[in-house]
């Protein structure tokens, strides 16, 4: 009994120091670093993307108080213990971790790293914000293809009663269509003219004939029609596999395991010789028979 | 047995013994021709079947994309099953130098040979186009559990015919030399040439009980491998039910099972009709039900294991095959087959009564009706319950149940086996001559003289 009560105690102190321990302290050299990525649209967009992937099954949505409960909790982004820290302590902290808080040193680069924290700061009442849930804007989209030099040009125009002004800076997402979705090729910000040009890697792989479904669509921040570019003759050639294929265990002879067919042609080979030997014995009493 | 001096008893013995063993060849009545009518009109009706499947296709058959392996599968394991009996008695039992088994081992040989004949027509009854069995040869890849099983199947016929023939010898030249007068000249030709000349010689005896010898030892592997291959057509797969690394060993011991009880019955039967309690004696009957109950029990001991361990664990996939056999739509063929075919024999031939010869065949026959159903119960439920859901298929494709087509075929299989066994009793001696004469203590010499009658 004794032993269990201080067994508990040494639990809930631990427990209660873990708790308690408010401050994560970060070395003065790391603190004062200068986020080389620019605090811009795209950059925090980028980083909100890592946030959903990475952080946010633990500190929950931002704002929204919604951490897991774990001990010590996840802090909330916009939080004031949070928005405390500097660029350079939120960088260290998300670059090693520290108890349930796993390190991102290995699985995140540093610059996506510095673009978490651009998002974080995204929150910051020191910082102007730079996502804002305005409501969404209709836009239209044109787009076409250059098959020869393998580029998706795209220009995207905002409408306003029937007004069309060109969309500067805007992201354009360019994905190829596959049968069970779209699969994204990637991103293009449009330029002031609201043009874009997007080169289409060497890597994507068409149909037979290497025909790529292109759709350009804007994100959600815009109301407007997905542009499919149907056809374009720009990706690499479907490889089509052949119905029985080779390496595969059971599908040809001539790549059977050699064990397989030595124990194989061992058994059959060894009892049809016997078979063989005793037929021989037959013929011979046979021929015992005439002498 | 001591040797019996006399020339005059010992021929007189000899004389006695030949007429009591070639009775199955000489007898014909009434009964023997209204047998063999009766199979070969039944077998013409499962031919016609065949026909019907044929040119119609195997829609035919109760078997669709989920139960592709009907009632003919179940049949075939069956048959490897009853077949596999050649290789205990005429060889595991003559090894260990047991005696009692000499007799039985013929009768065990040709259960054999027409089971193991059949498992092979029967596989080819079983496919829609019987014309591409040729390209198991032309195109077959050895790392296929199939071509296995065809080469062991061949493999094991073919030793099963040596081991028929080869101890029949002796007994081709004696009814070569006695039987002049009672059997048509065709058979006597067919004896002549079969007897390849044989003059009873120390060195040709030698070389009977010298192939012998080899063969015995050979069919130990292949008779393993018959049925161990078999049960990996279906091991070999990921199915709950199939995929357990004990159904070889499982497949052995209920094979003994099946092939015992049809040897009990074929030996009862032969008693009856050709008049043999001389030779098939209570003592043979007594020792074949100790035999059923041992394997019967080494039966149960993998049956117990074989629903046991997936019965504790109760995995998904096994949980749905077991519930379905205790207590679903299979589970009153399941506990039947369990009760008669396992349980009942171990019990009751534990009784010296049920050890006499009616009794303990007519729980033979239950036995075998048992083991059928055995079978099926193995093949046909776990192919109606794949891991993916089936869904949006019409009734018909969900369970399976045999068409009046496939039952025809199915009987044909029987009917034929039962005419490979009429046959074979009705042109050679169901126990060896020689071999037995010999036990009584007659000497070789007197198995080749020239009679003159």
């Amino acid at each position: 009994m004794n032993r269990k009560i201080s067994f508990l105690t040494i639990v809930t102190l631990f427990l209660s120091v873990q708790a308690n321990a408010q401050d994560w302290p970060v070395p003065a050299d790391q603190n004062n670093r200068v986020n080389p990525q620019e605090y811009n649209l795209a950059n925090v967009n980028k980083g909100k993307d890592l946030y959903l992937k990475n952080c946010k099954s633990c500190h929950g949505d931002p704002g929204k108080n919604n951490a897991l409960p774990l001990v010590p909790p996840p802090v909330d982004v916009t939080s004031d213990k949070m928005q405390k820290n500097t660029e350079g302590g939120l960088y260290y902290k998300i670059t090693n971790g520290r108890g349930a808080m796993p390190q991102f040193k290995t699985t995140i680069s540093d610059d996506d790293r510095w673009k978490i924290v651009n998002y974080i700061s995204n929150f910051s009442p020191k910082k102007q914000p730079l996502l804002v849930d305005a409501p969404p804007v209709k836009a239209k989209l044109l787009a076409s293809v250059n098959e020869r030099e393998r580029k998706v040009e795209v220009f995207a125009e905002s409408e306003n009663n029937g007004i069309f002004t060109k969309l500067p800076n805007t992201p354009i997402t360019v994905s190829t269509k596959k049968a069970f979705g779209n699969i994204e090729m990637g991103k293009v910000l449009t330029d002031e003219n609201g043009r874009a040009e997007f080169v289409i890697p060497e890597t994507v792989i068409g149909d037979e004939q290497g025909n790529v479904n292109i759709v350009v669509s804007l994100d959600d921040n815009y109301i407007a029609d997905i542009v499919t570019l149907d056809k374009a003759k720009v990706g690499q050639l479907k490889p089509t596999p052949k119905l029985i294929q080779k390496g595969i265990l059971w599908s040809t002879n001539e790549n059977i395991q050699i064990w397989l067919l030595f124990s194989y042609i061992a058994a059959a080979g060894g009892a049809w010789l016997t078979i063989g030997y005793i037929v021989f014995q037959i013929a011979k009493i046979k021929r015992l028979s005439k002498e | 047995m001591d040797k019996i001096e006399s020339a005059a008893e010992s021929r007189k013995l000899l004389n006695k013994i030949t007429f009591d063993l070639t009775r199955s060849i000489v007898k014909k009545d009434e009964l023997t021709r209204f047998w063999f009518f009766i199979l070969i009109m039944f077998a013409g009706v499962g031919l016609w079947g065949w026909t019907i499947q044929f040119s119609t296709g195997l829609g035919v058959t109760g078997m669709r994309d989920y139960v592709s392996w009907g009632m003919y599968i179940a049949n075939f394991v069956f048959f490897v099953a009853v077949s596999l009996i050649g290789f205990l008695i005429s060889s595991a039992l003559h090894l260990l130098k047991i005696n009692w088994a000499k007799p039985v081992s013929r009768v065990a040989e040709q259960v054999a040979i027409a089971a193991v004949a059949l498992a092979g027509v029967i596989i080819i009854m079983d496919m829609g186009r019987p014309d591409r069995f040729l390209n198991i040869f032309l195109h077959g890849r050895f790392a296929s559990p199939i071509i296995w099983d065809v080469t062991v199947i061949t493999t094991y016929l073919v030793i099963s015919l040596l081991l028929f023939y080869i101890p029949l010898i002796p007994d081709l030249a004696l009814m070569r030399d006695r039987m002049g007068k009672e059997l048509p000249k065709w058979q006597i030709k067919l004896y002549t040439v079969l007897a390849l000349g044989w003059k009873g010689k120390a060195e040709q005896y030698k070389i009977i009980y010298h192939t012998l010898r080899i063969l015995m030892l050979l069919i130990i592997p292949v008779g393993l491998s018959i049925h161990t291959v078999t049960s990996w057509l279906f091991a070999a797969t990921l199915r709950p039910g199939w995929d357990t690394s004990i159904l070889g060993p499982y497949f052995v011991a209920g094979a003994f099972v099946a092939g015992t009880a049809a040897v009990i019955v074929v030996m009862y039967i032969y008693r009856l009709r050709y008049n043999l309690k001389d030779y098939f004696q209570d003592l043979h009957f007594n020792y074949m039900g100790k035999l059923l109950v041992f394997v019967c029990l080494v039966y149960l001991y993998f049956n117990i294991n074989e629903y046991l361990v997936p019965g504790y664990k109760m995995k998904l996939a096994d949980g749905i095959h077991l519930t379905e056999l205790f207590k679903g739509n299979h589970s009153g063929m399941f506990w039947i087959v369990q009760l008669t075919g396992l349980l009942l024999p171990i019990v009751l031939l534990l009784f010296p009564y049920f050890r006499k010869p009616l009794p303990i065949a007519i729980i033979s026959l239950i036995v075998m009706i048992s083991a059928w159903f055995k079978r099926y119960l193995i093949v046909i439920p776990t192919l109606e319950h794949p891991f993916l859901p089936v869904q949006n298929v019409p009734v018909n494709f969900q369970n399976y149940s045999p068409t009046s087509t496939e039952i025809m075929i199915t009987i044909f299989s029987f009917v034929a086996a039962f005419l490979i066994i009429s046959v074979l009793a009705k042109l050679f001696p169901v126990i060896a001559i020689w071999e037995y004469a010999e036990d009584q203590g007659i000497d070789k010499k007197y198995l080749t003289e020239n009679l003159k009658n």
